[in-house]
């Protein structure tokens, strides 16, 4: 990897407190190419650092992974307080996850006082005590360099990251972590006031505590109360209960208990933190959700796996039950959910008219900003809409006459709005309320483009019902897929035919990059698999000609072609990242040729590619491949034939999808800027690649791929239709027909690709593999 | 005049022919039925149809149902020719062997269901109805139900009616109102007026079991809360003889425009004892699987309608003789040439002959399937049936009836003012093929049916059973030159089919009145196209046995050139059909409601 984020002031970091948090911690920071210290106390003396060591073990495992790569393991170093404490010396950040108790961290703090590089940050990941308790006894200058950093669990997917500054912390240093963090550790960084549970957790305990109350107050089934509180109000599927199982029902009272002693009395927080003796006995019982027996919901193994759900009421688990319907308008308008009759409507209100001025009233008291609170919900808790983008939903004005209807208070800061939305958009710019009264624009960060953004101030160079093309500036331009999870369809492959020559005309460079969650998920199988159904084979042989052509048109262009994935990147998807000249990957990045999982193989030019690449044809290549047409094939078939997904940017550079020298940006928000930057740093002498020949080994390496695909037919880890597949996938990576003495071009493997593709199509398993894949979501192992 | 006579060498053809190699292959549940054994059946239903029951075609039209004090009287003749069909078996040709059917193919069945309604289709309809309620009954309820009704029933001794609309709600059942309350015993009181009611009051049978759509107290509105209820006319007595009369009774029967000879009933039901059939609120799937196997029977109403006016038309075109041939004359022994040497005479006739032979190929390759769904070994192909028949059941039932009509008034064309004639026996045909186009659902739902559920239903797939064979054929049979010019023709349709596919799925989708402006003749287009198929393997076949020498060179000589007539003079209707597909729905829906 190579990524000029990391270079930084941070060359190493020590992360004391191997627990779960300190852990993971430790691994992004791995992740992110730095190299780290994970220490733990001692509590075997034989085996000194077993603690630390265990956790490490334990990371490596971790579903979902918390390392991005093998190497990135490798980075982490662990030791124990006693005889490592010393080593601090050699790190630039030292951070603090150790249990939340102030005598322990007290005592820890007067140890790294004792051995500290001075101008060496120190930093807590408390999320409950006060910075200023933790500082107390200790001099001015670890004071200095001593503040908050809050991650979330788990480090290395949770983007939020809450820091708090004390009246003695260095601004300086504190911005140089924060920049960090940002650049290299990929987090969004969100400043917080030194009150109690920051900004998500203060108002994310008080959300669950309300909505668990309402549910039992109001006599919900938890499932209608997941059903209301979840996709409607912009909230994870999860919902309510469906959340406090995730996350351990055990940690209600911990989250209570530390909120209720630190918040002042009169905290709208205090009078709902009751308890339920329901959860007291399901805590005591051992059902503390996932983790435990069963939380809220179940999977009842003594009654074949049925999924069970918790009466509140009488306590006993029932077979889990549809939700009530909820009618359409109300799952996409909060003012129709208001509206809704009932429990329903009264649910949701009693969720979001307390919550949400809950949240309100947190200004100016833990943050002066609006935006801040925002980002914290959507990044710490998942929300879609953070609370005052939902209080514009609901509309100012009528969320105030709610509240004061009801005779209840009305913050500041709604009386500051005065009717008026939060945000709006204004001459091209998004526009934040700030406590003044006055709209003043949403500043990103240095660094940050977003086609959000720029979506404001312009209209698309071209756009059609799949994809658009957008001038972001300096010359360069973005292709951005707009279909249904950016499936591509043959309106994507034309608009590419369009954007080419308009690109060669009027721009340096292009770069191909989506904003959702995913980059692709492929080809749009439903399409397909409707003119498969229909017989219309000459449609599908132009849609992989088409693509074939049009993929082949970025790569041969006149310009340099960035892509840009996050998330998944799959099939074609795959194969449009692998037809550029370069790639800006996000470092979550799941790239993969997935063709053969639904019975087909890459048609657009995916194995030609990955061909060249692990032969090193035309760039470097793959580190450790012996010479001769057969390993590259051999490695390449692998890949190809189990549908192997990266599970990270980092391990698709170890798989071939992406190149030693692509690019890998940590965080989301920046990889357009930096995707940008690397198109227009190969714009100076541009030529197109050549077009390249290959050396494969024919029928003969034909045969020995057909024997391993045998074996594992005969151990039963293939099925049959898997061995069919992997036939035509074999005949088009050994050049079919070829000789080790032909040259093979780009043009015959497409050739052959095609035709297999085409034969696939056709056949009834791989139809079936298809519309299981279209119809569950998940493949089909016949 | 009326002259049917059972077409049975086209039958022979479609039966054992034209089908070998279509993917349901030969099932071992009737490998006892030889040719020799299906011939016989055929020649056997041929004589019953030929000497029972056409004869009572005319004189029961003439006559009609009587309905006197509560009670029905079917026309003269009809009694004593039930009693006839029942007693050799033919109304449970196809009936489960389990109560007493005879348990054949379809394949065979649905070409006797066609003589029998050439013959008479309003005879047809007493055991037709009986038919879809004892397929309800033995899919749906109880043991103890099934026992006590399906032997009687099948045995003929008893008969069945479908009760669906009431007076204020047809097609659209969500409306429905018929009650059905709750009694200690198990049994419910089910109370309501129920409309056109087939054979809901007759003097055939002794006891009539009527399936009837009621809601229960606590049914949610709409087509969600109905339940399926067997309220038979006589309840047992404390002996067990059916002597206890049921409180549903027939309060008027309808005076039509065809179909005389069938009684139409209005039913009133006051507290009738019933029993559920099924599970609660899940009626309608019960009654739609009874609605499915009617609406390919009323199909193949439209095919024997139309082969009786073809042989009507045909004996009439031979025998009257008008004017002298264009050509100059035909038959000098005689004052004037018969009409049939007219080319435009011609073109009605082979207009009817060849809608017939494709419709009955059709009728053949869907019954096929029937037969597969329910006892092909694997489950892959008993799905694969299964969906070929959901796709072809609203196609069998619209063209189907559609050409019945046609053919009728070809039929009436060819006989000029006579055709206008009671007496001349034609006009009847058309009377009585109106029906069809109407009931089981009016052909307008058949193609909403068919662009709304089948055509979407599991991603397109239900089409592949239709489509791909289609495109194999195409593929196969191109080189070969004496096919080349009917395979070109297919291909031309197929591709219409396929476009006007792609264009009402996407347009469908972000308008679904798109889709239903063009459901009727994409109904028609596919229904040509699947009839080109046919037409296409039928020559190939008849090509085959022509090569290879044949003592029924007459036939398969006979079978092209219809082919041929049917390419030159019909299929054009498929570009005609898929231009107004492609016209999209804005002129249908531009004139303001208030301009009509």
């Amino acid at each position: 990897m190579s990524t000029s984020d990391t270079i930084g002031p941070v060359k190493k970091v020590c992360v004391i407190g191997a627990g779960v948090m300190g852990a993971g911690i430790a691994a992004q920071v791995a992740n992110a190419g730095i190299p780290v210290l994970l220490l733990d106390i001692v509590r075997d003396p034989a085996d000194r650092n077993a603690v630390a060591a265990g956790a490490l073990k334990r990371l490596e495992k971790a579903e979902p992974a918390a390392f991005m790569s093998r190497k990135a393991a490798k980075l982490v170093e662990v030791g124990n307080i006693e005889d490592d404490l010393a080593r601090v010396a050699e790190c630039d950040w030292v951070i603090e996850a150790i249990i939340e108790r102030l005598d322990l961290k007290h005592a820890l703090y007067e140890k790294l006082e004792a051995v500290r590089r001075p101008g060496t940050a120190v930093t807590s990941n408390t999320s409950t005590i006060p910075l200023g308790h933790l500082v107390t006894g200790r001099g001015e200058a670890f004071a200095r360099d001593f503040f908050i950093t809050h991650f979330f669990n788990p480090p290395r997917y949770m983007r939020l990251l809450e820091v708090v500054a004390g009246p003695q912390s260095d601004p300086a240093l504190v911005a140089r972590i924060s920049d960090f963090a940002d650049r290299t550790l990929g987090k969004t960084i969100v400043a917080c006031k030194d009150t109690p549970g920051f900004l998500a957790n203060r108002v994310g305990t008080f959300w669950l505590q309300s909505a668990v109350n309402a549910a039992f107050e109001l006599g919900l089934s938890v499932e209608d109360a997941d059903a209301l509180a979840g996709k409607p109000m912009g909230v994870p599927r999860t919902g309510i209960f469906g959340l406090v199982d995730l996350v351990g029902i055990d940690l209600m009272p911990h989250l209570k208990a530390s909120l209720t002693s630190t918040l002042p009395a009169d905290d709208p927080y205090q009078a709902i933190a009751v308890d339920h003796p329901l959860i007291n006995r399901m805590i005591a019982d051992g059902y503390t959700g996932r983790k435990g027996k069963g939380g809220f919901y179940r999977v009842n193994r003594e009654a074949g796996k049925r999924r069970e759900a918790i009466d509140l009421i009488s306590g006993e688990y029932r077979p889990q039950g549809k939700a009530a319907p909820i009618p359409g308008a109300a799952q996409r308008d909060l003012k129709a959910l208001l509206a809704l009759p009932g429990k329903a409507g009264a649910y949701a209100w009693a969720i979001l008219g307390a919550t949400l001025s809950y949240a309100a009233a947190l200004v100016p008291q833990a943050s002066d900003d609006v935006v801040a609170i925002d980002v914290a919900m959507k990044l710490g808790y998942n929300w879609k809409y953070g609370p005052f983008e939902l209080i514009d939903r609901i509309g100012v004005a009528d969320f105030v006459a709610r509240l004061e209807a009801e005779g209840r208070p009305v913050p500041d800061i709604l009386h500051v709005a005065a009717g008026r939305p939060f945000y709006r958009i204004e001459a091209g710019k998004r526009q934040v309320l700030g406590l003044d009264g006055v709209y003043r624009d949403v500043v990103r960060p240095e660094g940050v483009l977003l086609l959000e953004d720029i979506k404001l101030s312009a209209k698309p160079i071209i756009r059609n019902g799949s994809a658009a093309l957008w001038d972001i500036g300096d010359g360069v331009a973005a292709l951005e897929f707009t279909s249904k999870m950016n499936a591509i369809d043959g309106e994507i492959l034309k608009l590419i035919g369009q954007a080419v020559p308009l690109v060669a005309k009027n721009f340096k460079a292009l770069v191909i990059y989506n904003e959702g969650g995913n980059f692709s998920a492929g080809a749009n199988l439903g399409l397909a698999m409707f003119a498969v159904n229909i017989a219309a084979w000459g449609e599908i042989e132009k849609l992989v000609g088409g693509g074939q052509m049009a993929l082949k048109a970025l790569k041969y262009a006149p310009f340099p072609v960035v892509a840009a994935p996050a998330g998944m990147a799959l099939g074609g998807g795959c194969e449009v990242v692998l037809h550029a000249d370069a790639v800006q990957a996000h470092a979550e990045s799941y790239i993969g040729l997935v063709e053969c999982g639904v019975g087909l193989v890459p048609g657009w030019g995916g194995c030609g590619e990955m061909l060249a690449r692990w032969q090193g044809i035309g760039g470097q290549a793959m580190p450790g491949m012996p010479k001769g047409p057969m390993p590259a094939v051999s490695k390449v078939f692998e890949t190809i034939s189990t549908a192997t997904v990266s599970k990270s940017a980092a391990q698709a550079v170890e798989l071939g999808f992406l190149r030693p020298n692509d690019g890998i940006s940590m965080n989301r928000d920046r990889l357009l800027a930096d995707a940008k930057a690397r198109a227009l740093a190969l714009v100076p002498g541009y030529q197109p690649p050549a077009s390249p020949t290959f050396r494969l080994p024919g029928a003969g390496g034909k045969a020995a791929l057909t024997l391993a695909v045998e074996g594992f037919r005969a151990q039963g880890k293939a099925t049959p239709h898997d061995a069919v597949v992997a036939g035509h996938l074999a005949d088009v990576l050994t050049g079919g027909e070829a000789d080790l003495v032909d040259t093979v071009t780009e043009g015959d493997l497409l050739a052959l690709e095609r035709k297999a593709f085409l034969a696939l199509v056709r056949h009834p398993a791989t139809q079936a593999r298809v519309e299981h894949m279209l119809t569950t979501g998940k493949p089909l192992r016949n | 005049m009326q002259v049917y006579s059972p077409p049975l060498r086209d039958m022979r053809f479609v039966l054992n022919e034209l089908h070998a190699g279509d993917g349901f292959g030969d099932l071992s549940a009737f490998a006892e039925i030889t040719p020799d054994l299906a011939d016989a059946v055929l020649t056997e239903a041929a004589r019953i149809c030929d000497g029972v029951i056409a004869p009572l075609n005319r004189s029961g039209d003439e006559e009609g149902c009587h309905f006197e004090d509560g009670a029905v009287r079917t026309p003269a003749g009809f009694k004593a020719a039930w009693d006839q069909f029942v007693a050799a078996g033919w109304n449970a040709l196809v009936l489960p062997t389990q109560w007493g059917g005879q348990g054949l193919p379809e394949a065979l069945g649905k070409l006797v269901d066609e003589m029998v309604c050439a013959a008479n289709v309003s005879f047809s309809l007493y055991p037709g109805l009986t038919n879809g309620a004892i397929a309800a009954i033995d899919g749906y309820a109880s043991d103890a139900l099934k026992a006590t009704y399906l032997p009687k029933m099948v045995g003929g001794e008893w008969s069945g009616t479908m009760c669906l609309t009431e007076p204020h709600c047809g097609t659209d059942l969500g409306l429905l109102r018929t009650r059905a309350d709750p009694v200690e015993d198990g049994s419910y009181r089910v109370s309501g007026a129920k409309i056109f009611i087939s054979a809901g009051e007759q003097d055939l049978t002794d006891n009539i079991v009527h399936l009837v759509l009621a809601r229960l107290p606590d049914a949610p509105k709409g087509v969600k809360g109905i339940s399926l209820f067997l309220v038979p006319k006589f309840l047992p007595d404390a002996q067990g003889a059916w002597t206890v009369r049921n409180e549903a009774r027939c309060t008027a029967i309808e005076h039509k425009m065809g179909i005389k000879a069938s009684a139409t009933c209005q039913m009133l039901f006051e507290e009738a004892t019933g029993w559920l059939v099924g599970e609660p609120h899940r009626g309608l799937e019960a009654m739609f699987t009874m609605m499915n196997a009617e609406r390919v029977g009323v199909g193949i109403q439209g095919l024997g309608i139309g082969e009786a006016a073809y042989q009507a038309a045909v004996w009439y075109a031979k025998d009257r003789v008008q004017g002298r041939s264009l050509a100059g004359t035909k038959h000098p022994e005689m004052p004037a040439d018969p009409i049939i040497v007219h080319p435009d005479v011609r073109r009605m006739l082979l207009t009817m002959r060849a809608w017939n032979e494709g419709c009955r190929g059709i009728a053949g390759w869907v019954s096929r399937a029937l037969d597969a769904e329910k006892h092909a070994e694997d489950a892959p192909t008993r799905t694969r049936a299964a969906e070929f028949v959901a796709l072809m059941t609203p196609v069998v039932k619209a063209l189907f009836t559609d050409l019945g009509l046609e053919s009728a008034s070809l039929a009436v064309q060819v006989y000029g003012g006579h055709g206008f004639i009671r007496e001349s026996g034609v006009e009847q045909y058309m009377r009585d093929a109106r029906i069809a186009m109407l009931y089981e659902g009016t052909n307008g739902i058949q193609a909403l049916d068919l662009v709304g559920r089948k055509l979407p239903a599991n991603m397109g797939r239900n089409l592949r059973g239709l489509f791909h064979p289609i495109s194999a054929f195409i593929e196969d049979n191109g080189a070969y030159a004496g096919l080349a010019p009917f395979v070109t023709g297919l291909k031309r349709a197929f591709e219409a089919l396929q476009g006007a596919t792609a264009m009402i799925a996407e347009r469908g989708m972000r308008d679904p009145e798109e889709a239903g402006a063009a459901a009727t003749d994409y109904l028609r287009l596919m229904g040509l196209v699947a009839m080109a198929f046919i037409f296409a393997r039928a020559v190939k076949v008849s090509q085959a046995r022509l090569a290879e020498g044949t003592d029924d060179a007459a036939f398969y000589t006979a079978k092209v050139q219809t082919a041929r007539f049917f390419y030159d003079r019909l299929l054009p209707q498929a570009t005609a059909a898929f231009l107004a597909i492609k016209a999209g729905k804005a002129s249908t829906m531009a004139l303001d409601e208030a301009a009509f």
